[in-house]
């Protein structure tokens, strides 16, 4: 299953203007304005100057947050998207319900915490965000995310994607069952979507550090259902008596 | 309620043609079936030879011949699996060691057996694949067998080493799938389209997958999942999605 744009003329227009820049032009705008957020629960809060808060929009990132602040715009990120602009892009400062400034570790274990799947989830977040891939998150779906080649309003996300453990770590385990592969695959294909598992291996690596994840390795499959009636329509039709 | 039933379709394309094939599936479980056998009205003889485990087959009639069965020594055997797809459709008329007819019950008992390399859930994968027009062969069972020493059937490894080795709750490769092919040769078959596993309970787990893909280097390898006679497909292949933009 290709790309589907969501109108004509739109993959010229992702072309003309990739994600990476995107991504790059938001993040030099975070750091001149020292964007700063606020962990509240699994979600960190923060506020921004309309320009960086379209920036924001632009590479697909957050959810808004309708408020009545004239001068700022609210936005919400997810544990994810939070921990990759801290972690890995270096742009936005994290801080408590007491005011203090979290560090990349306290950080890391805060999240880790309240998930236990958040380093290979994690992992994988940022594994299709360094391709430049929008990555959304995807519990609508059925899957932990979807996985756009541009933004959102361009085209539609092309892939489903699952975390799963790669290792002796059978704990939260997907995919067990056959009705499980089942369900997962047909749900993907009827929002023509192709289901992708993610394998994260922790190599050995622990998982009480961020800078473990230097450590570790993904593997990309694809879980898809082959249609022999279908498949045999594409080649020769087979001669009569054979 | 039809008509709305194909508006909602429409927009979704192709999509709606599994769930519609597979409602008229629940309701009219033969028809699909049956409509796609195609019933001989000439029949070829084959005798079983209990030692080996398979039918020599002592009459040929028609083109069937050209994908089913392998050669050993200038004689032409098949396997429990493809001797009851062809006497299920006529093609075949099976006798035992005595000249005594086979009736298909009788077929059908040597296949509950599970001794002679196959089970049902197995024959149930090939008839699947066959009815559709693939050519399937047994994993490591090679067509014909020119090149090596002994053309004796009973000494023939790769016969008596899959027979033996049927573990019904591994996962093993099991059948060498090739497209459909009019122009198929025995001598060269080139290789299989897909290597072919059965599974039983569960899917194979992700170290199960790079093992068989190893053995069975480039060959594309797919998971088959028996359940109440529906037979199902899957592949785990591994990518690489591109970097973008």
């Amino acid at each position: 299953m290709g790309p589907r744009w969501k109108g004509k003329g739109f993959e010229a227009k992702a072309l003309d203007d990739p994600m990476s820049a995107i991504v790059s032009r938001l993040q030099s705008s975070m750091k001149d304005s020292n964007a700063h957020g606020l962990i509240s629960g699994s979600s960190v809060i923060l506020a921004l100057s309309s320009e960086c808060g379209n920036l924001l929009n632009s590479a697909s990132f957050g959810r808004p947050m309708a408020t009545v602040d004239k001068e700022k715009q609210w936005f919400q990120l997810g544990m994810e998207e939070a921990f990759y602009f801290h972690h890995i892009l270096n742009c936005l400062e994290i801080s408590n319900g007491d005011k203090q400034l979290v560090t990349d570790h306290d950080l890391w274990q805060y999240m880790t915490k309240r998930k236990s799947i958040f380093p290979e989830s994690f992992m994988a977040y940022s594994h299709l965000r360094t391709k430049n891939w929008v990555v959304r998150c995807g519990s609508q779906y059925g899957v932990d995310f979807v996985a756009y080649r541009h933004h959102p309003s361009l085209v539609h996300s092309e892939y489903a994607v699952l975390v799963l453990r790669k290792g002796d770590d059978e704990s939260h385990q997907r995919l067990r069952s056959w009705s499980e592969v089942h369900c997962a695959v047909r749900l993907s294909g009827s929002v023509a979507k192709t289901l992708l598992a993610l394998f994260i291996d922790k190599c050995g690596y622990g998982e009480t550090s961020p800078s473990f994840l230097n450590g570790y390795h993904v593997e990309e499959r694809i879980v898809a259902r082959w249609s022999p009636e279908q498949c045999r329509e594409d080649h020769t039709v087979p001669q009569s008596g054979s | 309620m039809e008509s709305e039933k194909w508006e909602i379709c429409s927009s979704d394309g192709d999509l709606c043609t599994e769930d519609l094939k597979d409602e008229e599936d629940a309701f009219y479980p033969l028809s699909g079936s049956i409509s796609k056998l195609q019933f001989r009205k000439a029949s070829s003889r084959a005798c079983w030879n209990s030692e080996v485990g398979m039918a020599e087959v002592v009459e040929r009639k028609g083109q069937i011949w050209t994908t089913t069965g392998v050669l050993r020594g200038g004689k032409l055997y098949c396997s429990i699996e493809e001797t009851l797809f062809l006497a299920e459709i006529g093609a075949l008329v099976l006798v035992d060691e005595n000249g005594t007819g086979l009736s298909l019950e009788g077929i059908y008992g040597k296949l509950a057996e599970e001794k002679n390399g196959c089970c049902w859930e197995h024959y149930e994968v090939y008839k699947h694949l066959k009815s559709l027009g693939y050519i399937v062969g047994r994993r490591g069972v090679p067509w014909t067998l020119k090149s090596v020493g002994t053309d004796a059937l009973t000494e023939d490894r790769f016969i008596t080493d899959r027979l033996g080795k049927l573990d019904l709750n591994g996962l093993e490769p099991a059948f060498d799938v090739y497209l459909p092919n009019g122009k198929f040769k025995k001598s060269s078959p080139g290789d299989p389209s897909y290597v072919l596993c059965l599974t039983r309970e569960s899917p194979p787990s992700r170290k199960d997958v790079e093992v068989l893909e190893r053995q069975s280097g480039h060959i594309p390898v797919k998971f088959c999942h028996v359940e109440n006679g529906r037979v199902s497909f899957f592949s785990f292949s591994k990518v690489d999605l591109p970097v973008l933009p």
